[in-house]
């Protein structure tokens, strides 16, 4: 910095505190927004206010909504029958991007991560069990992320609802759709050899 | 394989030094701390983003600089590889042909490298974690399931001692860390096994080669049984593990013997045998890299002639194929055994400064 303002200071301490956000970046747009019209950065304020207040976690799936039940659990065109389980909100939105699935989520908000301080009351965990307890649901697919982290929560969750008598699938690792074999990582390609499936 | 060419700026004391190897014998001569180590670790650390003198990247670049570059180009049977490793302040940028790398499984195995010096002997003499550190790195270049294997089993194995930390540890959640453990240690274990059965058979010939007449075999000794399961006796321990907090089974606790003439030379062998014995594990590597990998790696060998008598440098260099790309460092500045006129190049390194006899 040029100049030492602490209220600049404080901008730039927040910025640097949202995710992917390094000290350079944090002060670019620090400096963008004190530099472009004021306009812009009521804009910017406002629009994190209203989201903040409008925004809050789905009473069925725990997912962020404006409306309560949320869309997805509102609709009932979508199978009820089936939850996909995901660790985040941006999950559920990658494989809802994807088009291809009709059921309905379910958002953990995280992993089991000792380290984090992250065991199972920490997560939605005890919120999914009500509802596979109250409604009928046939299949529970785990979507929880291919970490240590991830693949862990997949087993405690299969473990748990096995006791149900649901049926627990996990999602497959694979190669990319479109692209050659060379660009998949070895890890990948290996996770796919093991879990091919006959053609059909 | 071989290395072409290693561009070194602000590397330990190695200013801007340009080295052009051949691809069979190097030597690089020179005198106590004139470069020769550093110029063998700039190509190790190109390859592997590892060091074998340290762990603490900041020790690496020249006194008083806060960077450092490495730029290394190899030919491989399939073609070039050029690798790209630079360090500002403690970040560390990598590229493989020109595309930056962001996971170490990314960079081993473009260029394989096999490393051998004085302080290897630890390899036999000293404990087992130094065992498993070169465990897990050969088996890492050559087979890259190991490596994703060995990192999930690393972090499942940090979250479960944590967890083993906590005031109230969860039964239920232990035993889903449990259950990852068991996983990927299984792959470890299985790999573990077939890589030292090969490696014994290599380093038996190689040993036999280089020292004589006595044995030599290495011997896989698994914390956890191969017949019993990892799940069950992680199971069984896991009170005893809650009181001491921390996880005391498992493939993070394994060792291999090296026995000579069927005792362990740890304890039992002179030290000349040990020596041997643990550049008769590196040879092994370097064969069984090849049968793995289709050709040789790069072999480096820091210092090894001080230490050998004339017939045993002699048939040190008779058991290395002449089809392998070898820079040696040795501090005798005078040819005793005649590698100038059996075709080897002859380098002479000074104060960081490096020229082609």
């Amino acid at each position: 910095m040029l100049f030492s303002a602490p209220s600049v200071e404080r901008l730039v301490e927040a910025f640097r505190r949202l995710p992917g956000i390094g000290k350079r970046t944090a002060e670019r747009l620090a400096l963008h927004l004190l530099s472009a019209p004021e306009e812009e950065a009521q804009l910017l304020s406002e629009a994190v206010l209203e989201a903040r207040a409008r925004v809050r976690q789905c009473s069925v799936c725990c997912n962020l909504t404006e409306t309560d039940p949320c869309p997805v659990c509102a609709d009932d065109r979508r199978d009820a029958a089936t939850i996909c389980v995901v660790e985040r909100p941006a999950g559920a939105m990658a494989i809802e991007k994807g088009g291809a699935y009709r059921g309905r989520y379910h958002v953990l908000h995280g992993a089991l991560s000792p380290i984090e301080g992250i065991g199972p009351s920490e997560l939605r965990i005890d919120r999914l069990m009500r509802r596979l307890e109250e409604d009928a649901v046939r299949e529970v697919i785990l979507a929880t992320n291919a970490t240590a982290e991830g693949e862990v929560t997949a087993t405690y969750l299969s473990q748990k609802i096995a006791a149900l008598g649901i049926a627990v699938t996990r999602i497959a690792h694979g190669v990319p759709m479109g692209g050659g074999l060379e660009f998949a990582d070895d890890a990948t390609l290996a996770h796919a050899i093991e879990g091919r499936t006959p053609v059909r | 394989m071989y290395v072409q060419r290693v561009e070194c700026r602000l590397f330990r004391c190695l200013e801007n030094v340009i080295f052009e190897p051949e691809p069979a014998l190097n030597i690089i001569r020179g005198g106590n701390a004139q470069g020769k180590t550093s110029l063998l670790e700039a190509v190790l650390f190109a390859a592997t983003s590892k060091s074998h003198r340290t762990n603490v990247e900041s020790e690496l670049p020249q006194y008083g600089a806060d960077q450092f570059q490495l730029r290394l180009r190899a030919q491989r049977d399939t073609g070039a590889v050029d690798i790209e490793s630079r360090w500002f302040r403690g970040t560390k940028r990598i590229k493989v042909n020109g595309v930056p790398q962001t996971r170490l499984s990314d960079l081993l195995g473009r260029v394989n490298v096999v490393f051998f010096s004085p302080e290897d002997v630890d390899l036999v003499r000293g404990g087992a974690a130094q065992r498993r550190r070169f465990l897990d790195m050969a088996i890492s270049q050559v087979q890259p399931p190991y490596l994703a294997a060995l990192q999930m089993y690393r972090q499942a194995l940090r979250q479960r001692n944590e967890l083993l930390r906590a005031a109230q540890p969860d039964h239920d959640h232990i035993a889903v860390w449990d259950a990852q453990l068991a996983q990927y240690g299984a792959v470890m274990t299985a790999q573990r096994a077939a890589f030292i059965a090969a490696l014994s058979d290599h380093a038996a010939r190689a040993y036999t080669q280089i020292a004589g007449a006595e044995p030599l075999a290495l011997e896989y000794a698994p914390d956890v049984r191969m017949d019993e399961s990892l799940a069950a006796v992680l199971e069984r321990s896991r009170t005893s593990d809650i009181k001491r907090r921390v996880t005391q089974r498992g493939p993070h606790r394994d060792d291999f013997a090296v026995l000579v003439d069927a005792r362990p030379a740890r304890s039992h062998a002179s030290q000349g045998q040990q020596k041997s014995a643990a550049l008769a594990i590196k040879l092994a590597e370097l064969a069984l890299a090849r049968e793995r990998v289709g050709e040789y790696p790069v072999l480096m060998l820091d210092e090894v002639l001080a230490e050998l008598d004339a017939q045993r440098a002699r048939r040190l260099l008779d058991a290395i194929d002449p089809q392998v790309q070898c820079l040696m460092t040795t501090t005798e500045l005078e040819d005793r055994h005649g590698f100038r006129d059996a075709g080897s190049a002859l380098f002479r390194i000074e104060r960081g400064r490096l020229e082609k006899d």
